[in-house]
């Protein structure tokens, strides 16, 4: 896995509000099959960031790359499309529709999806559906919601609604997944079974993570590789053991502020 | 300090998206330019008195309802209403109870002030208590445009009305003409607004009314008492719009119950421009959709100056959402 | 013993043809309601506009039979076209916009429609409407129809005893609700396609959409573009009701009286809307058999006073309508 090539290239992204720029040159690799934390003190751009290779936020400089197709600037239903595909810190189930309908949105490929699809191409349709309606069971079950799949997502507890937005984003069959902040709010136990999932998923099915993060235990214990923003700039990268001593790292945090870390040391 | 490169286009776009207020005065000169050597410096000077008529009062409405705004989280349907009320009940004192045009002025901006202070009581305060979302709210502000509109239809009939404002006499001054009326209109607008503008910069109360029309719930957490400065809030809307409906009737010299929806586009469009929730922002949108539905008529004829509201809104929205003096909206 | 200041008669409950000519209103204005319904309660696109569509789809195709002396089979799709086109024409620099500014964008729009049709006399017969141009060329859009009518009546009605004199005009009547069934059907059954269920999650959270691949901004276009077609197909009905249009007919005390409809049958149910544009117009005609000490014009103003106070009160206190689920109204930011 150390050799694998990026997946994901960002170069000098820049993102400006006002006269603010919060993103300011971000310039990172991720590499295929890892779990990539993406950490750095509040303020350091990276929900931004986040935003703006995903699409969410129009960039004001830079490029990227997924997959080697360029990526930066693209709307955010195109860059979900190629298979990287974005879940929300606060989570946005859909929460006046059905579970099963949450899950079965996400599907692609589905020629009811269209107009002409959906008048004229029933009996495509209907296998799809089939098809769609049956790994939708499939994922609610790994994650242990099957039985709430005819309830409004809107019933369900927060930490439900964790998993419903992870597995729903599952459905889209991504080859990067990008999770903002995905143990915010939840209950350790429930955080741990998200990071079992997480961990499962890209070494069976290869599927490369980024994610937000702040807690360092898990930062620290769950992630391949460590990316470290301040400022709107990436100022380390590299395993968690070399970021963790890297002093521009540890002047970023003290600046800061500390995070909650795991060891005494560094 | 590394970063991305500036390239000189890309700079160039950084200042205009920094400066947008020097943005907009170019844009206008150019136009302007264009109209004169066009047109003649007469003709565009003669429009221009026309549209800083029509944008002093057009600003006098649009700056309550951006206020509004960061209240309701939307844009008040009912606001062209409430002007159009404003002027019927200065009707009412002016040529019902046959009261002088200053006391009948007085008593229309008094009371829609007052209905902004009862809307917010009987509708909207609750409304928030029971976080009722956008789409609810939309359709009850549009209600309560209906059932006023109607409800002067009921009263005072669709046939139009007028104050008793002098409408033909006119001052010349620099080969330029000016009603009478319309002068007094331009001097009481500018006066008000300048005095508004004042209180919202210097008071306390207007520092607090504009943090909460920029951003309502960042504004609660700062400790305002919010329901005090909403209710003053919806007091200074009411009276202005009040006050903005009197006085377009006073210098068109036609008042019908459709009067103030009329207005409700260039109101809105003003509101964009100048960038919503920002209440110098609404003056100087205000006066710039003035000027510019005047000048549109050096080009078109006079019917579509409504048009040209709406173009000038469907471009800010394309080319800059936030308005001049509006912050990016973020995710 | 309390004296009423009102008197109520009751001869309204024999009056067939007044009934019928009260539901033919509210089976055009339902079809109306229809576009709104899949605009407003299924994709969250607050389409304020959706007179300004059914003008031109009346305008133009009387203009289209009239004027250029089309069949009802050329002129009617083309005027559905055109409506299509005009609804992507606005849609397409308006729908980025927020929801209640493209509100705003389409109230302008309508006016816009309004004014042109008041003003380009030569096009549409300018504020006394398109009788001018009925009178002009001797032709009228209605007398097509008129032979089907007749006929309905001679052979279908009359036979069972459902005199045109003592019921009206019911074969317009049966068009209408067999259209608006049909169109009602075909929208519930689509909304529950993949094609409304993404029309759901745009809906309720755009963003959401598009993170999971869908192009939220094409739907609320497709959405704009199939209520245009209903506002227009409206349109049409409404110039077979009254055999001529003027820009009176679109004011947009009508559009208004769409959301009345919608809000009162439920914001999220086809066959609400049905109901709800049945009592609204039942409601609105009902008023004539209310001797109120007033004039006429003041009942008139009455009427919509009242709506609007209802439609207030349902917004209130039960925003879902009558036949909504209170789950799949969109409530909170």
């Amino acid at each position: 896995m150390n050799d694998a090539a990026p997946i994901f290239r960002a170069e000098r992204v820049v993102k400006r509000f006002g006269g603010i720029r919060a993103v300011n040159g971000a310039t990172m690799d991720v590499r295929e099959g890892s779990i990539t934390a993406l950490i750095g003190p509040n303020g350091a751009g990276k929900t931004t960031f986040f935003n703006v290779i995903t699409g969410f936020y129009k960039p004001d400089g830079g490029s990227a790359t997924f997959d080697g197709k360029p990526t930066l600037g693209h709307p955010p239903y195109a860059i979900a499309r190629l298979g990287m595909v974005r879940t929300f810190q606060i989570t946005k189930a859909l929460a006046a529709m059905p579970v099963i309908d949450n899950m079965m949105l996400a599907a692609p490929d589905q020629p009811g999806e269209s107009l002409f699809g959906t008048i004229f191409r029933q009996p495509a349709n209907r296998s799809r559906e089939r098809e769609v309606r049956n790994q939708a069971g499939e994922l609610l079950e790994m994650f242990n919601l099957q039985a709430l799949a005819d309830s409004y997502a809107g019933t369900l507890s927060g930490g439900q609604r964790k998993l419903l937005e992870l597995a729903r984003a599952l459905m889209t069959k991504p080859r990067f997944l990008l999770l903002d902040e995905p143990m915010a709010g939840i209950n350790p136990t429930l955080g741990r079974r998200l990071l079992e999932h997480m961990e499962r998923l890209r070494t069976e099915d290869g599927v490369t993570f980024l994610f937000v993060e702040h807690d360092m235990d898990v930062v620290m214990n769950h992630s391949d590789r460590v990316i470290v923003m301040a400022e709107g700039r990436v100022i380390a990268e590299g395993e968690p053991h070399e970021v963790r001593s890297n002093q521009a790292v540890i002047d970023a945090y003290l600046g800061a502020g500390l995070p909650a870390e795991a060891n005494g040391d560094g | 300090m590394t970063g991305a490169p500036r390239t000189g286009m890309a700079s160039v776009r950084e200042w205009m998206s920094e400066n947008p207020a020097w943005v907009a005065l170019i844009v206008l000169a150019l136009i302007a330019l264009a109209l004169i050597i066009g047109e003649g410096l007469q003709e565009f000077a003669q429009r221009s008195v026309n549209g800083i008529v029509s944008g002093s009062y057009i600003a006098l409405g649009a700056i309550g309802l951006t206020l509004v705004y960061g209240i309701l989280k939307l844009v008040n349907f009912a606001q062209g209403d409430m002007l159009t009320f404003g002027a019927y009940i200065a009707f009412l004192f002016d040529a019902t109870l046959d009261m002088p045009l200053a006391v009948a002025l007085v008593a229309g901006v008094l009371a829609t002030a007052a209905l902004g202070v009862a809307q917010e009581l009987a509708m909207w305060r609750p409304m928030r208590a029971k976080k009722a979302g956008m789409l609810q709210l939309l359709l009850m502000a549009l209600g309560l445009a209906f059932v006023l509109r109607y409800v002067i239809q009921f009263i005072w009939g669709t046939d139009p009305r007028s104050l008793d404002a002098d409408v033909t006499s006119s001052i010349s001054f620099l080969g330029l003409n000016i009603g009478e009326t319309e002068l007094i209109v331009v001097i009481i607008s500018f006066v008000v607004l300048t005095a508004v503008a004042t209180m919202l910069r210097v008071t306390s109360l207007g520092r607090q009314m504009r943090a909460l029309a920029d951003n309502f719930d960042l504004a609660e957490t700062t400790g305002i008492d919010t329901g005090q400065v909403v209710l003053k809030t919806w007091l200074l809307a009411g009276g202005l719009a009040g006050l903005a409906g009197v006085l377009v009737v006073a210098a068109t010299g036609s008042l019908t119950p459709n009067t103030g929806f009329y207005l409700l586009l260039p109101l809105f469009a003003a509101v964009v421009l100048g960038g919503i929730g920002n209440a110098y922002g609404a003056l100087a949108g205000g006066l710039v959709i003035g000027l510019t539905q005047e000048w549109s008529t050096l080009v078109v004829e006079s019917q579509w100056k409504v048009a040209v509201s709406f173009l000038v809104l469907i471009i800010v929205l394309i080319v800059r959402p936030q308005g001049i003096f509006g912050r990016e909206r973020t995710l | 013993m309390i004296e009423l200041p009102v008197a109520v008669t009751f001869d309204f409950l024999t009056a067939w043809d007044f009934w019928i000519a009260v539901g033919i209103l509210a089976g055009i204005y339902g079809i109306f309601a229809l576009g709104l319904q899949l605009n407003v309660g299924y994709t969250g696109v607050l389409n304020f506009g959706q007179a300004g569509f059914m003008a031109i789809g009346a305008y133009a195709a009387i203009i289209f039979v009239v004027d250029l002396g089309w069949s009802y089979w050329l002129a009617l799709p083309a005027s559905a076209l055109l409506t299509i086109i005009v609804g992507l024409l606005i849609g397409l620099p308006s729908l980025r916009l927020r929801a209640d500014y493209f509100a705003i964008a389409t109230i302008a729009f309508s006016e816009i429609v309004r004014d042109v049709a008041q003003n380009a006399r030569d096009l549409t017969g300018g504020n006394q409407g398109t009788i001018n141009l009925e009178l002009e060329n001797d032709r009228f859009f209605t007398d097509p129809w008129f032979s089907t009518s007749d006929w309905i009546q001679e052979n279908l009605l009359d036979p069972i005893g459902l005199s045109g004199q003592e019921f009206g005009d019911l074969p317009l009547f049966l068009v209408v609700w067999v259209t608006l069934g049909l169109l009602a059907l075909g929208l519930h059954f689509l909304v529950r396609s993949p094609w409304g269920r993404v029309l759901r999650a745009v809906r309720e959270d755009e963003d959401a959409a598009r993170a999971l691949g869908k192009n939220a901004f094409s739907y609320k276009l497709q959405s704009l573009a199939v209520a245009a077609v209903l506002g227009a197909i409206s349109g049409w009905f409404l110039a077979f009701n009254l055999e001529s249009v003027s820009q009176v007919a679109f004011e947009p005390l009508y559009t208004f009286l769409g959301f009345g409809a919608l809000v009162l049958g439920g914001l999220a149910s086809f066959g609400g809307v049905l109901v709800g544009s049945v009592l609204l117009w039942t409601l609105l005609e009902g008023f004539r058999f209310l001797d109120l000490p007033l004039a006429a014009d003041k009942v008139s103003a009455l009427r919509f006073i009242i709506v609007g106070v209802i439609l207030i009160l349902l917004m209130a206190f039960r925003p879902q309508g009558i036949f909504g689920k209170r789950e799949e109204m969109v409530l909170g930011e």
